[in-house]
């Protein structure tokens, strides 16, 4: 093998850096699998079910959990959520404290729609593992976010 | 002055070294962080970032190392030089995209890292810049394999 060429020498460490990568989260304790797993799209919402939920869920279907008076999570920043937010949502704050307020509510069985800016925003899905990781069971995520809710002109609390 | 030849190269190459290695630390400590933080990008798609999250800071690191300690600098050159590319086209579609995202530069927890903006795209031009004195270099000092002319 020619190892003045740079393509060679380049192949070399990708190769070398697959390996190790592979190997040391096979070894490590906070190992994570190869492939990420993606929160699957909700068909039908079936709220009287007592399995462990963790799904996405449409703007229509985000609206109807609305009018069931599911509680509803804003994961974005407090300064977005103080300009305008789904109507009665609860802000996220620190993790332990936000839990606190939600159990003061509802038991961790209970639904819970996560929300943030756009359906390309990551922030719901962190949150929802957070409260997944923390036991909460019955987690819906709307991607769409206040985006697509404000678009839809849905009830909301703007602030002037 | 010529800046392919003598201490320049030599600087260029630390400097490059350096940032690699630092930027890969946070990376491979905390694969998941920064899992998401290029999840966030919402360019992979098959839930590869998982696997770019395990791949890439170990390639980080290696041609960090490569640079520093003159072990197939030419290779190492060219990785950093196409990863470069990589992160101002993956940021360049964020921003025109219109999402703000943290960039999962150097820091990758929720907390210490910074978002990107066209700072984080001049930083990585310069990075290419510095690659490109290093890969056009005239001379090959302090370089052990393979071994120098």
């Amino acid at each position: 093998m020619n190892y003045r060429n740079p393509i060679i020498q380049a192949g070399i460490l990708v190769v070398i850096s697959f390996f190790i990568g592979i190997v040391c989260n096979a070894a490590s304790a906070n190992s994570i699998p190869l492939l990420a797993k993606k929160i699957e799209q909700a068909s039908e919402l079936d709220l009287s079910s007592q399995d462990p939920v963790l799904l996405t869920i449409s703007l229509e279907q985000a609206k109807s959990f609305f009018e069931e008076d599911i509680l509803f999570l804003d994961a974005r920043d407090e300064a977005y959520y103080e300009q305008g937010h789904i109507k009665g949502a609860m802000k996220n704050i620190f993790l332990m404290e936000l839990i606190f307020n939600i159990e003061s509510i509802q038991s961790k069985s209970d639904p819970l729609v996560v929300y943030c800016g756009d359906p390309g925003c990551g922030d719901s899905e962190d949150l929802a593992y957070d409260l997944q990781d923390s036991g909460f069971n019955k987690l819906y995520v709307f991607k769409g976010g206040w985006l697509e809710w404000s678009a839809a002109g849905y009830p909301s609390e703007i602030k002037n | 002055m010529n800046f392919f030849k003598g201490p320049v190269v030599l600087i260029c190459r630390l400097i490059l070294g350096a940032v690699f290695i630092y930027a890969s630390l946070d990376k491979i400590m905390n694969p998941d962080d920064f899992a998401k933080a290029i999840g966030n990008y919402h360019v992979l798609p098959l839930g590869l970032e998982n696997l770019l999250a395990l791949v890439l800071p170990w390639i980080e690191m290696l041609t960090g190392l490569c640079l520093i300690i003159g072990v197939m600098v030419d290779g190492a050159t060219i990785l950093i030089i196409l990863m470069n590319i990589v992160f101002i086209f993956a940021i360049s579609q964020a921003l025109a995209r219109g999402i703000s995202i943290e960039c999962g530069c150097f820091s990758v927890s929720s907390e210490g890292g910074d978002n990107i903006g066209l700072q984080t795209i001049l930083r990585d031009i310069g990075y290419l810049l510095l690659a490109y004195v290093v890969y056009y270099r005239q001379e090959r000092k302090f370089e052990f394999f393979p071994k120098s002319n």
